[in-house]
């Protein structure tokens, strides 16, 4: 037997416990192999595929964080394995290893390993890169397909790099195991695992540390956002180490003293035994509750932009087609009879429409009492060529279409107007002057103040504000205005609107030129860019989350089963004086359950108060769409949890019944 | 009023080819309540083998046991388990106490099982405690406190639970003499004030010496049986003589349980 074939002999035997790691190592690479692929493919380099450009850098982000987390990831499995062996190298030494040879042995090892799962992921990579290229193809929206390509570039970097990354952790790795008596490696594994030791110190810091980065967000907004965010970060972060560390400590302690729960039945087993090993589950735990954070958090914070999003089109755009036109019966931006064919050949069905007429204030400008800041319009730069222009409606075609779209009506002030003006923060403004030309008479109009709600859209040159006027006086002003300078508001709401992209954009060439300013047939379109862009930052977020996820659990998975022989010897005694196999599922399944959900509820916790922020940030209410985001890795984690629990169980009943 | 009684026991080892091995032949063994009863034989004789299908974590080939009037072969496997656990106590050669238990935890264990209130169980432990002298010790971890201490707590394990019979395997096995002596002793006494029945398999004549019947088997089969006088010494002698007339070999480290 050769030195080499002692080391590859080495991870055969071992290989159950290798085998998670390996499965990590692999997802990693070909996650990796994959995404450069990608970004280093003939044709995305030539330039010969224009919407490339709006992933690569995405990828390129992704590239470097799959490198930064696999660093971690393999430097703590290498870490936790040289732990777990500790035994079998005392034992090589106490043949006559010399350290060198322990060293040699371990780096030949981890390349025997390294060498597997970069040539299994690139292997993998390159199977599966056609697929993800054309799942690409179709989410940007091409319409030939991405060709197959291995290029040298993408092979050579993967391999490369994570060779090296391999290879300089298991040199650190190596460095590290250092000096340690082979009467202390021989004894490893008998070694009590400590007592239950907290200090009052460390349990302070984390709790403050937990608490302030929760209060902090909690009052975070988008104005303290740049602020707050990396303390938040850095004390959530230490106060959920601590929480594992030392405040799991003073839970069980508190649960020692309570002898009619602790002594019943079960309890005193399970809970004695999660006592036991929780120095070495405290960091575990802390990981992948990190771990599950950032995939919950970024999931909801993507699947809530995206929600966000189209409801801020909705409020923006209450009609998916809106046109307004000057002149009571003027057809100078787009011809009806035209537009009602084309919608009629495309299938469009108007669910609610609305005509609503008024008139033009030109080069208004708008000022408020006592708040010098805002000013809305360019009146009084009389210069200034470009000069949109506000309607005036009635306050009974307001409240016609804010019934119709479920808003609430108002009630709006005798002669005088009502400003209509959504806030970002839904603030509201007072009692102000608009100033303008009405029909050619320079006017100026007292305003009530403003609410923040919109009923038609304001894109458009002849109503880029709206104003509304008591139904008494605005049947005064039009009467004097003459039909052909009369301003009507054309809006239709199409049914499924999401979907009528293509067909909109028929209707589009149907303005006359020059006019397109008085039209806003953008929702469909704007709504189909925003979902390509939301369902590509999914696509390719979804696989790092997934790569997290796997490490999560193979991390968890890991530690079960370098602790199975223990845990066998410990049920077979227990077995032996008496204890049924039902008591011994109930309690190695509850150890197993708390391992696995924990973390998962400290990620939900740490989710949650990430996402309460991005509320305050965005002004909304996103609690359902967290809540589903949550439920979602909660299922993916039971899966896990149950394929778990069941493969334990079954070799430690194997390994106890012998 | 006899606690056991085996009638006719029997265990035969077969292979898959038609390697036949009989451990055990024709054993008839009856222990009364309250009787402290040693089982000897030189290795390989079929102690261990006789010792587990009293334990029930074995079943026979042939004969039958009954315990307290139960007969535990025809138990289910979750019963059976219910069944050690109420009528059986175990007092084993490697202690067999949790590591992630304090010993108190570990002495209380058929208790806890059971769905006894806490405060029965401090009036439990608290009398075993002081007879065994290890209420001082009772907070520690095994990895804490003597090869001794951990026999002794292994003994209160055994008895809290007030079992028919316990069932004790080379216990003194793996403890230096000094404590080997401290362990019968307290077994002994735990024998005579708690009225414990005592089942023991040794190959060490000094903690046979304690036992007040012993039964000697050798290659499976019953071979004779000796009761105790008055002194204990003479008892020792008896018991030398006895073994010189086995013969076999009683110098090798006793099985290692699998």
């Amino acid at each position: 037997m050769t030195f080499r074939s002692l080391a590859l002999s080495n991870v055969r035997g071992n290989w159950r416990s290798y085998s998670a790691f390996f499965l990590s190592s692999v997802f990693s690479v070909m996650i990796f192999y994959i995404y450069a692929a990608f970004i280093y493919h003939p044709d995305v380099v030539s330039g010969h595929i224009l919407a490339a450009g709006k992933v690569r850098e995405g990828m390129q982000l992704c590239l470097y964080i799959i490198i930064v987390f696999s660093f971690l990831f393999v430097l703590y499995s290498n870490s936790a394995f040289i732990k777990t062996r500790k035994q079998e190298f005392g034992l090589f030494s106490l043949f006559g290893m010399t350290k060198l040879q322990l060293r040699r042995l371990v780096i030949y090892e981890n390349i025997v390993i390294a060498g597997f799962s970069i040539a299994v992921g690139i292997g993998l990579g390159v199977l599966f890169s056609k697929l993800f290229f054309m799942a690409l193809a179709a989410l940007l929206g091409m319409t030939d397909s991405i060709s197959f390509a291995a290029p040298f570039k993408a092979v050579w970097m993967t391999a490369g790099g994570f060779f090296a990354l391999f290879f300089l952790i298991s040199i650190w790795s190596v460095l590290r195991m250092g000096r340690t008596e082979i009467i202390d490696l021989l004894k490893a594994a008998r070694q009590p695992k400590g007592k239950l030791m907290y200090s009052p110190w460390l349990v302070a810091v984390g709790a403050i540390c937990l608490g302030g980065g929760y209060g902090m967000a909690l009052v975070m907004d988008s104005y303290s956002f740049v602020l707050l965010a990396l303390p938040i970060l850095v004390t959530v972060i230490i106060g959920t180490y601590f929480l594992f560390t030392q405040l799991s400590i003073i839970f069980l302690r508190f649960i020692q003293k309570r002898k009619g729960f602790y002594y019943k039945r079960t309890n005193m087993l399970i809970f004695a035994q999660l006592g036991y090993k929780i120095k070495d589950n405290a960091r575990i735990l802390f990981i992948v509750s990190i771990l599950s954070a950032v995939v919950m958090t970024a999931l909801g914070t993507v699947y809530i932009m995206q929600i966000q999003g189209k409801q801020d089109m909705l409020d923006n755009s209450p009609y998916s087609l809106a046109y307004v036109e000057n002149g009571l019966h003027s057809h100078n931006v787009i011809d009806p009879d035209e537009m009602q064919r084309i919608m009629k050949e495309e299938g469009l069905v108007v669910e609610r429409e609305a005509k609503v007429i008024g008139f033009g204030l030109d080069r208004y400008w708008i000022t408020f009492e006592g708040n010098d800041s805002v000013t809305l319009g360019n009146g009084h730069e009389e210069e200034l060529e470009y000069q949109p222009s506000a309607m005036v409606i009635s306050a009974s075609d307001y409240n016609k279409m804010a019934a119709d779209q479920g808003k609430p009506p108002i009630a709006v002030e005798s002669g005088k107007l009502t400003l209509l003006y959504p806030n970002f923060d839904d603030s509201t403004y007072g009692a102000g002057v608009a100033r303008g030309i009405v029909n050619g008479e320079k006017v100026e109009l007292p305003i009530s103040g403003s609410i923040s709600e919109r009923v038609m859209n304001n894109w458009m040159d002849s109503n880029s504000v709206t104003l509304v006027m008591d139904d008494l006086s605005f049947v005064r002003w039009m009467s004097a205005i003459p039909e052909e300078k009369q301003r009507v508001f054309f809006g239709f709401e199409l049914k499924n609107w999401e979907k009528t992209a293509q067909a909109v954009e028929r209707l589009d060439q149907l303005v006359t030129p020059g006019m397109e300013g008085e039209t806003d047939f953008g929702r469909p379109s704007q709504y189909v860019d925003m979902s390509q862009v939301v369902s590509l930052t999914l696509f390719i977020g979804m696989f790092i989350s997934l790569l997290f996820f796997i490490a999560a659990g193979s991390m968890i998975y890991f530690k079960l089963f370098t602790e199975i022989q223990e845990d066998q010897a410990q049920f077979k005694g227990l077995s032996r004086i008496g204890l049924t196999k039902n008591e011994i599922r109930r309690i190695v399944v509850t150890q197993i359950g708390i391992i696995f959900f924990i973390p998962c509820i400290v990620g939900i916790s740490h989710a949650l108060f990430a996402m309460r922020s991005l509320d305050n940030i965005m002004n909304t209410s996103n609690w359902f769409y967290s809540f589903v985001v949550i439920g979602i890795y909660v299922g993916m984690q039971t899966l896990y949890f149950l394929l778990a629990s069941r493969s334990y169980m079954k070799s430690m009943l194997r390994g106890s019944a012998a | 009023m006899s606690v056991l009684k085996a009638q006719g026991l029997g265990k035969i080892y077969s292979s898959k080819g038609n390697l036949v091995y009989k451990a055990l032949e024709n054993i008839d063994l009856e222990v009364e309540s309250g009787e402290f009863v040693g089982v000897m034989g030189p290795s390989g004789s079929g102690k261990t083998t006789l010792l587990n299908l009293l334990a029930t974590i074995d079943r026979p080939t042939s004969g039958t046991i009954e315990i307290n009037g139960v007969n535990p072969t025809k138990l289910s496997d979750n019963k059976l388990a219910l069944f050690r656990r109420r009528e059986l106590g175990f007092v084993f050669q490697d202690f067999n106490l949790l590591d992630t238990l304090s010993l108190k935890e570990n002495i209380i264990i058929p208790l806890v099982m059971d769905g006894m209130s806490p405060k029965l169980i401090e009036q439990r432990l608290t009398p075993i405690a002081e007879m065994l002298q290890i209420e001082a010790i009772l907070e520690k971890r095994t990895y804490e406190v003597s090869g001794g201490q951990k026999q002794r707590a292994a003994i209160a394990r055994a008895i809290i639970h007030k079992p028919s019979l316990v069932l004790a395997d080379e216990l003194t096995g793996n403890l230096d003499s000094k404590a080997a002596k401290d362990v019968m002793d307290a077994l002994k006494e735990m024998n005579e004030t708690f009225k414990a029945t005592v089942l023991m398999v040794t190959h060490d004549p000094f903690s046979a010496s304690y036992c007040k019947r012993i039964v000697f088997i050798k290659d499976g089969r019953f071979f004779s049986e000796i009761r105790r006088g008055s002194n204990r010494q003479a008892f020792f002698q008896q018991i030398l003589d006895a073994l010189s007339v086995l013969g076999g070999n009683f110098d090798d480290v006793p099985f290692a349980r699998a």
